[in-house]
């Protein structure tokens, strides 16, 4: 149970701060955006209940993360050492700062309960909650990387920790954003309140930006010190990720600052009701995945400290660089003859079968996505309407997958199916990205077909964002960590498109035109572009 | 919507990252040092940060991937580890860590080396 294990405790961070954004964001913004003590406020109850509940149900929600953090650690020290780590894990920081935090996390859950939810409009009590999470946020000092740094330890967990405050805020008020429009859509708020809120979050959502900024930069830079540990390692590689989708993330922050000063000055609600909350419910995507990265830059070596190890412009330039596709596989005996020298630890032989196995999987996936994305562009010309069932190329691919991707487990290798699942983080996250994709051809054809479902489209992008997700995170665990970078780096280029590939298609089913002809280009050009990557894709040989 | 949200739950929790190593060995004394043939002795290794040795194991691999455990002592300097080898013959091994960071990664790392006599 290793792989599982290893797996859900490198998927616990992103959980964990996307939690404390919806405490630590929620707070602020009900002292700094809402303020409901402030006389000649229309807020009504339904609206401060909605804004508490959320608060209360993150606190509850960060309680039960935060144990969970603690016990998946002692699952994972158990399966990977296979002894117990008592009683040495309870004087480890990890177990007193988490379990601190933890208990802190309940008692504001217990205090909101029993009063702020009674008393939504009290400055006292949003204070004290306010109070009662410093700190907590300064627990989280010692579980993040500073904390283990041998040098500027305190400055680097300050810098850390200061930036999550920033990034809380901004997630954390994206949610209240979000809550507040489904109350405005259901007409249970005051119309004028949904453009007041906005306008002054938009403020406090600048100010957030530009302390991530002042924190990240100093962080980036004493991570990272140079050009080649920016482009050419796995912490720079996913830096640059998390600052494209920032970047992504606020040209729609950029979209909604424009619309709210519209209506400002000529009163009209319509951009504002019609294409702003699809912004907003794409930034609040981008911002996730944002979230998850930042927890997965966490796992990673700063570049700095392994110069030795990190690739060269160059090389990472040729992992894209344009070359014929493979079109013949090695065969399956020769793949199999090939493992034990590959994985061996001492004499270990590259093996030049798995190498070519992997990179005819890649290549035949971006033939796949290439024409895919050609028909995808060929339906929206009427003459051409049967092409609208393109995404049955995702099945069809997902069953490619199935097979090819982890050969040396069933169907087509010795190992069984749930012992290779479980105890390979690879192979699990192979056999999920398969799922994945198969559910995400089915569930679209479906929808395509039943055009009067008014949920179903949805389905295929989300599956495409998370799918995306896992591509960011695509692990291809070894102890060749240049290898396996310049393996990453292609991946996560793709999880970028990925990303955009769902959001461009989620305002395609949203917006009105122009806008969602726009949004559907650019979601077919990001598929075909995921295509492309994968059709030039070439594994390093180790 | 309801499915919807149940997709997107499971979805969130499946959205998987990367396991990486964080505590890394910045700097081994094998490089200048080599091991010495038929002798026990002792490999320095620096980590780029503090390390739990209470929850971490190290082990020696040899030919066949057959490995053992080997002790390992806090060094002088902060993030410095002592490995105690065997005495080893003429080969190459590997040393395989499991490295608990005080930040709470667990990572492993390999380190290959080869014993020869002096003068190979």
């Amino acid at each position: 149970m290793e792989g599982i294990a290893n797996y859900l405790d490198s998927l616990i961070g992103g959980i964990d701060l996307t939690f404390y954004s919806i405490v630590v964001g929620g707070l602020i913004w009900g002292l700094l955006v809402l303020r409901p003590w402030q006389d000649g406020t229309h807020y009504n109850n339904t609206l401060l209940n909605n804004t508490v509940n959320l608060i209360h149900f993150g606190s509850k929600a960060l309680t039960i993360t935060q144990i969970t953090q603690i016990g998946l650690k002692i699952w994972l020290m158990v399966a990977t050492l296979g002894k117990s780590p008592f009683p040495a894990f309870f004087n480890t920081v990890q177990f007193q700062a988490g379990l601190l935090r933890a208990s802190l996390a309940f008692v504001l859950a217990v205090f909101i309960r029993q009063f702020l939810k009674s008393n939504t409009r009290s400055k006292l009590y949003w204070q004290i909650s306010t109070l009662i999470i410093l700190p907590l946020v300064i627990s989280g000092g010692w579980l993040v990387h500073g904390a283990s740094r041998l040098e500027d330890r305190e400055f680097l967990m300050t810098l850390t920790v200061t930036h999550q405050i920033a990034a809380a805020i901004w997630v954390g008020g994206i949610f209240q954003l979000l809550s507040i429009w489904r109350l405005k859509k259901h007409n249970s708020i005051a119309i004028e309140l949904w453009p007041l809120l906005l306008k002054r979050f938009s403020l406090l959502g600048i100010a957030a930006v530009l302390i991530l900024l002042a924190t990240g930069t100093p962080l980036a830079w004493y991570n990272i010190a140079s050009f080649k540990g920016l482009v050419g390692a796995g912490y720079g590689n996913l830096l640059m990720v998390k600052v494209i989708m920032m970047c992504l993330a606020l040209g729609f922050a950029y979209l909604n600052r424009q619309a709210v000063n519209s209506y400002f000055e000529n009163r009209s609600l319509y951009v504002l009701t019609t294409r702003v909350p699809y912004y907003i419910e794409v930034e609040t995507l981008i911002l996730l995945t944002i979230l998850f990265t930042a927890a997965s830059l966490a796992s990673q070596p700063p570049a700095v400290d392994i110069p030795h190890l990190t690739a060269s412009f160059e090389e990472v330039l040729n992992m894209f660089a344009p070359r014929m596709p493979r079109w013949e596989s090695p065969t399956h005996e020769a793949l199999i003859a090939g493992e034990a020298g590959r994985v061996a630890i001492v004499g270990q032989i590259p093996s030049e079968a798995a190498t070519a196995w992997s990179d005819y999987n890649h290549n035949i996936a971006g033939i796949f996505l290439t024409t895919m994305s050609f028909f995808a562009m060929l339906s929206y010309f009427p003459r051409f309407s049967w092409a609208k069932y393109w995404p049955i190329g995702f099945m069809a691919l997902g069953i490619f997958l199935f097979f090819r991707s982890d050969a040396e487990s069933w169907p087509l290798g010795p190992l069984g199916f749930w012992e290779s699942t479980f105890n390979n983080g690879e192979i699990l996250q192979h056999r999920i990205a398969t799922f994945l994709v198969f559910g995400l051809g089915l569930l679209e054809v479906r929808a395509r077909i039943n055009g009067h479902n008014q949920a179903l489209p949805y389905a295929f992008p989300i599956l495409a964002a998370f799918g995306g997700m896992m591509l960011l995170a695509h692990s291809h665990v070894g102890f060749e960590p240049k290898s396996a970078f310049l393996i990453q780096v292609g991946h996560t280029m793709m999880g970028v498109f990925s990303l955009i590939l769902a959001c461009g298609r989620w305002l395609e089913l949203k917006l009105d035109s122009p806008g969602k002809n726009v949004a559907g280009f650019i979601s077919v050009f990001a598929l075909f572009q995921i295509g492309v990557i994968l059709m030039f894709y070439r594994e390093p040989l180790y | 919507m309801s499915y919807l949200k149940f997709i997107f739950f499971i979805l969130f929790l499946l959205a998987s990252f990367s396991t990486h190593s964080h505590a890394v060995v910045t700097h081994n004394s094998l490089k200048l040092k080599p091991v010495p043939l038929n002798l026990a002795s002792q490999v320095e290794l620096s980590f780029n940060s503090k390390v739990e040795l209470d929850l971490s194991e190290v082990f020696l691999v040899r030919s066949g991937d057959k490995m053992e455990v080997i002790t390992a002592t806090p060094g002088t300097k902060p993030g410095q580890v002592i490995l105690s080898l065997p005495a080893l013959p003429e080969g190459e091994y590997a040393i395989k860590l499991k490295i608990f960071a005080a930040d709470g990664h667990l990572s492993e790392d390999l380190l290959r080396f080869f014993v020869r006599k002096t003068g190979q």
